[in-house]
């Protein structure tokens, strides 16, 4: 009975997640049209609702009833198999990361995250590497010049930021002598490891921003050499998948730098719900993205191989020699 | 010296990303900052100013008589031949225009009719919603010419105003004048 009980709740905590995770991109794009919108002295979508809100919604129906199109050269199974694999990923890493502690309801503890795996951080980094072959697969899959050079792009980048973001998390591991992102959390129960890791921070940020192609990183969809990179063939409902799994990735990377530099749930000075403590944290990462999209110009090919190998992979390592030195000479904080 | 210390200066400032952050401050800023945009056929609608060369009226005199003595000069001069008149003489031996047909679809609203005529009778005012799906509809003749509205006594700004495809544009403002529309734009 326990048994069933324990199971029904993971499964229901997945089906949330899911849901959550389905939903969110709605109000995510309407909220990066806005901003863009205020930025450039514009309104934004104003005409679908009350201030555009159903304007996603629009844009849903849209997506859903345009014709799904294939091209003719194209490999037709890989084609199909890409968005699936670019939105599987970012969904997958959620069940390792935790939300709180723990919430009472009718008198049972329900635990606010799905599973507490004591090797979350490299399962989210391995994961995370599987999305790869979703832009892989569909730049190759569509038989097209602009998805082809898209998808390289994209690996490349992918791969190169890909070591100094798992660099920069030593740090947080050797501060919390855990990998359990739980662990992670209470280690920064006092001191938020910003103040310990600022340098792991900036660059797990920066190497966030490259890993969500997000501007100044988004060479992989430079809409002015390359259409859109390697999502160029890609129509309908499939070009949304691509899409959400885009949010999903923005998402990830704010809740995981509030996890691993920001203390997670741990408020500072305002008591409030350990929860909300969290969700703004990770909704005022998510506004930062989009403001650094409305800001800066776009980092030619070359500097960004540049900042990756050059500049953030011995940032990174420094910080782990000086972090090791500090931890070995002066003791844990 | 202070040259060495300006040098100093920069290179923490680069260290430190001072231009980066002056640009997030500046579209931080803008994003709190008043938007141009003239929401048109939704909620504005731009008056423009009396100079403006909007859809062509006919004039009447003080008694109710059109003005025009179909001399056919704006015809005439006409660059893109779009105006059409055919003249009559009334019992009085007045001359006028039985037909006058100015086809605004190829008008390029000039205003050189407005100068030819000796009569006064043409004008150019300030309606320029006057769209159509089909170009026949764009002939306009003599009668809807004399119910067109004349020049705009004042102009340039932006009133309330609601575009409705059955009712065409309800204006519904008590300042005549409108708001500056160009005083939102942010100089810096």
């Amino acid at each position: 009975m326990e048994l069933i009980v324990a199971l029904g709740l993971i499964v229901f905590k997945v089906a949330f997640l899911i849901a959550i995770l389905l939903l969110l991109p709605l109000p995510l794009t309407w909220l990066e049209r806005k901003i863009a919108g205020h930025i450039q002295q514009r309104m934004g979508p104003m005409r679908v609702g009350w201030h555009g809100l159903l304007q996603p919604m629009a844009d849903g129906i849209k997506l859903l009833t345009k014709e799904d199109h294939i091209p003719a050269e194209a490999d037709r199974f890989l084609f199909k198999l890409a968005p699936i694999l670019a939105l599987a990923p970012p969904f997958v890493v959620f069940v390792a990361i935790p939300f709180g502690e723990s919430v009472s309801v009718l008198g049972h503890e329900i635990t606010l995250y799905v599973s507490n795996m004591n090797v979350a951080l490299l399962f989210v980094f391995a994961v995370i590497g599987i999305e790869v072959y979703g832009v892989i697969f569909g730049g190759w899959a569509a038989n097209s010049k602009y998805a082809v050079l898209g998808s390289l792009r994209t690996c490349a980048q992918m791969i190169s930021y890909e070591i100094p973001m798992g660099f920069a998390v030593i740090g947080v591991v050797m501060l919390a002598q855990s990998m359990s992102l739980l662990d992670i959390v209470r280690a920064q129960a006092d001191v938020w490891n910003i103040v310990y890791q600022p340098v792991g921070f900036f660059v797990f940020f920066v190497a966030g921003l490259a890993e969500a192609q997000r501007i100044p990183f988004d060479l992989s969809e430079a809409e002015g050499d390359l259409g859109a990179g390697f999502h160029t063939e890609y129509s309908g409902i499939r070009f949304a998948f691509f899409m959400v799994s885009e949010y999903a990735i923005v998402l990830l990377v704010s809740v995981l730098v509030v996890i691993l530099f920001f203390g997670g749930w741990n408020g500072v000075l305002i008591p409030l719900p350990p929860l909300l403590w969290f969700v703004l944290k990770v909704a005022f990462f998510v506004y930062v993205f989009i403001w650094f999209r409305f800001t800066f110009p776009r980092y030619r090919y070359d500097q960004l191989m540049a900042i990756g190998w050059k500049v953030l992979l011995p940032l990174s390592m420094a910080n782990i020699i000086i972090t090791g030195v500090l931890l070995g000479a002066v003791g844990a904080p | 010296m202070s040259r060495a210390q300006d040098k100093v200066g920069t290179w923490i400032g680069w260290a430190f990303f001072a231009d980066l952050a002056n640009g997030l401050a500046l579209t931080f800023g803008y994003m709190f900052s008043k938007p141009v945009t003239m929401q048109y056929p939704d909620k504005e609608k731009w008056l423009p100013y009396s100079r403006y060369r909007g859809h062509h009226f006919l004039k009447r005199d003080e008694e109710g008589e059109i003005k025009c003595v179909a001399c056919e000069l704006c015809a005439r001069i006409c660059p893109c031949d779009c105006i059409e008149v055919v003249p009559y003489e009334d019992e009085k031996g007045n001359r006028h225009p039985a037909k006058f047909e100015i086809d605004t679809a190829r008008c390029l609203f000039c205003g050189l009719c407005e100068d030819a005529c000796p009569a006064d009778a043409i004008a150019l005012g300030q309606q320029y919603e006057f769209s159509s799906f089909s170009s026949a509809d764009l002939v306009i003749g003599r009668d809807d010419l004399l119910a067109k509205p004349g020049k705009a006594a004042t102009g340039g700004g932006v009133v309330a105003a609601r575009l409705n495809t059955e009712q065409g544009v309800l204006v519904k403002s008590s300042e005549q004048q409108g708001y500056n529309w160009w005083r939102n734009i942010r100089r810096t």
